[in-house]
């Protein structure tokens, strides 16, 4: 379960740049940052094993708020409550390092994602299969293919079931049947209780996968509901 | 007290957490020799090369006095222990940086990033330990029980050094001038304490300034023990040891509380 109750995010920036421009600023009581709100008032509630879409336009708060749910920033206001083991796929293979092999960045993800040494051992050669890389798991990923780097960092993502899945565009990559056997995965998971969030630019990806959607424009809520709904005045938003 | 509480059910999370902890350790130590001929054999070429040259330097040149042992072996218990801190602050610094695409995209407890990094400066530390055996045996230095005192003096300098760290990565991450800041602090702190020179040496009216060097305490405690085969003055090492864990929970609570802007300054 995923509910957002005047939820808010305000980001600072830095109005002067410099040093110089700064210590006058401080001292005479000007104000040193811009506030800016990346997401405003937002209120949303989606049940366990519902799947929630959403959709805006670049800039309209739609990574900040997959990083609020997968507990990495917290909100400025509101409240939002987060019940499960989240699997963020909001960039994939952030915890990977070039230096290592396959096989040693599969269990360093693996604990960052939570999946205990045991665990893994037992979801390792799943992993392995889902990604296609028998040959290269002992080689440093440095010389792995984007292709390639991307599948492994898929494969472990999904290796174990979670209770809410967060999806930011990454399916963009990938060959078309790679993206599919990733897509079956997913419906897999959905088939299974998991909650899937997805953020994408595709309205159409949405209306397969997902009940729910939340359409933002500028870190403002225009629309929570259903999807046909929701997909109509996205379209009016981009005109 | 509510802090306190939260301090221990961290203690709990930390625990669930231990794998990530290895494994961030092992990547630290893997990743920096690979592609190097040498490998992890630098670990104990760099303390090895650095302590021929010092005590060429401080035996042959200047002529510091070294309790009744050979300068190298006065000169080894203090700069290994030293170089354990120094290495675990300037790595510790950027832990968090370093690892800014884990911060922005996954939650887990920070301070396992900066305690990770000292992990590994602990295996480090450990093996560098090797050159000092070495030398032990080929100078016949005798061991007395009394060196058993060097796990509490470790325990308070791991405790120290965690403080700063988390201190340290935290602030780095906000200003990345403390990561310069830091270098020079730690270059000359490194003189400011009885690494080179017994602590005897050091003028009596200008001592005090020890009172604020945990490092200096905990130094001269390791020599104490294990060349001069005594009990460590526990006053100053009790003072040391209290200074540390009121750092280290002050250092956690401000950590604590940062941590919740890190993903969006880093």
């Amino acid at each position: 379960m995923i509910k957002a109750e005047n939820l808010s995010k305000q980001y600072s920036l830095a109005k002067h740049r410099t040093f110089k421009e700064f210590l006058p600023a401080l001292f005479g009581g000007q104000d040193t940052k811009i506030k800016f709100n990346a997401l405003v008032h937002l209120n949303f509630e989606i049940k366990k094993g519902e799947s929630l879409g959403i959709l805006g336009k670049n800039g309209s708060g739609k990574s900040t708020l997959l990083k609020i749910v997968a507990g990495v920033t917290k909100p400025t206001d509101g409240r939002i409550t987060v019940d499960g083991r989240v699997a963020p796929l909001i960039e994939l293979g952030a915890g990977f390092h070039p230096e290592l092999t396959g096989r040693e960045n599969v269990y360093l993800n693996g604990s960052i994602l939570g999946i205990k040494k045991k665990q893994m051992d037992k979801l390792y050669k799943g992993i392995v299969d889902f990604s296609e890389l028998h040959d290269f798991m002992d080689q440093p990923i440095k010389f792995y293919s984007s292709g390639m780097y991307m599948r492994l960092a898929f494969a472990v993502a999904v290796a174990e079931k979670p209770d809410i899945l967060l999806v930011d565009e990454i399916l963009a990559v990938g060959d078309i049947r790679f993206q599919e056997k990733c897509l079956t995965r997913i419906k897999e998971f959905q088939e299974g209780g998991s909650t899937l969030i997805l953020v994408t630019h595709q309205p159409a990806m949405i209306e397969t996968y997902c009940e729910k959607v939340l359409v933002l424009d500028k870190g403002r809520q225009v629309y929570f509901g259903n999807t046909v709904e929701g997909v109509e005045k996205y379209k009016t938003i981009l005109k | 007290m509510d802090k306190v509480w939260k301090l221990l059910d961290n203690i709990k999370l930390f625990f669930s957490y231990r794998e990530l902890l290895f494994n961030l350790a092992r990547r630290e130590i893997t990743q920096r020799y690979k592609q190097s001929v040498l490998g992890y054999a630098w670990v104990i070429l760099n303390p090895l090369f650095q302590l021929l040259v010092l005590t060429f330097v401080f035996s042959t040149i200047f002529r510091v006095a070294s309790f009744n042992v050979p300068y190298i072996i006065f000169l080894i218990v203090g700069l290994l222990p030293w170089n354990f801190f120094a290495q675990s602050m300037s790595s510790a610094s950027n832990a968090l940086v370093g690892n800014a695409s884990l911060i922005t995209k996954i939650y887990f407890p920070r301070e396992i990033l900066v305690y990770g990094t000292i992990m590994a400066k602990i295996v480090d530390f450990f093996y560098s330990c090797l050159v000092l055996v070495f030398f032990f045996i080929f100078y016949q230095i005798p061991l007395t029980p009394q060196t058993i005192w060097v796990l509490p003096i470790f325990s308070i300098q791991l405790i120290f050094t965690a403080a700063l760290s988390l201190l340290t990565s935290s602030f780095n991450l906000f200003y990345r001038d403390i990561q310069y800041l830091l270098n020079l602090i730690i270059s000359l702190w490194f003189y400011l304490t009885p690494i080179l020179y017994p602590i005897e040496q050091f003028p009596e009216k200008y001592r005090w300034i020890f009172i604020f060097n945990p490092m200096s305490v905990i130094i001269n405690a390791y020599r104490q023990t294990v060349l001069g085969g005594g009990e460590p003055n526990l006053n100053s090492l009790g003072i040391a040891a209290l200074m540390s864990i009121v750092l280290f929970v002050i250092s956690f609570l401000i950590f604590k509380k940062s941590e919740g802007k890190f993903a969006d300054f880093v």
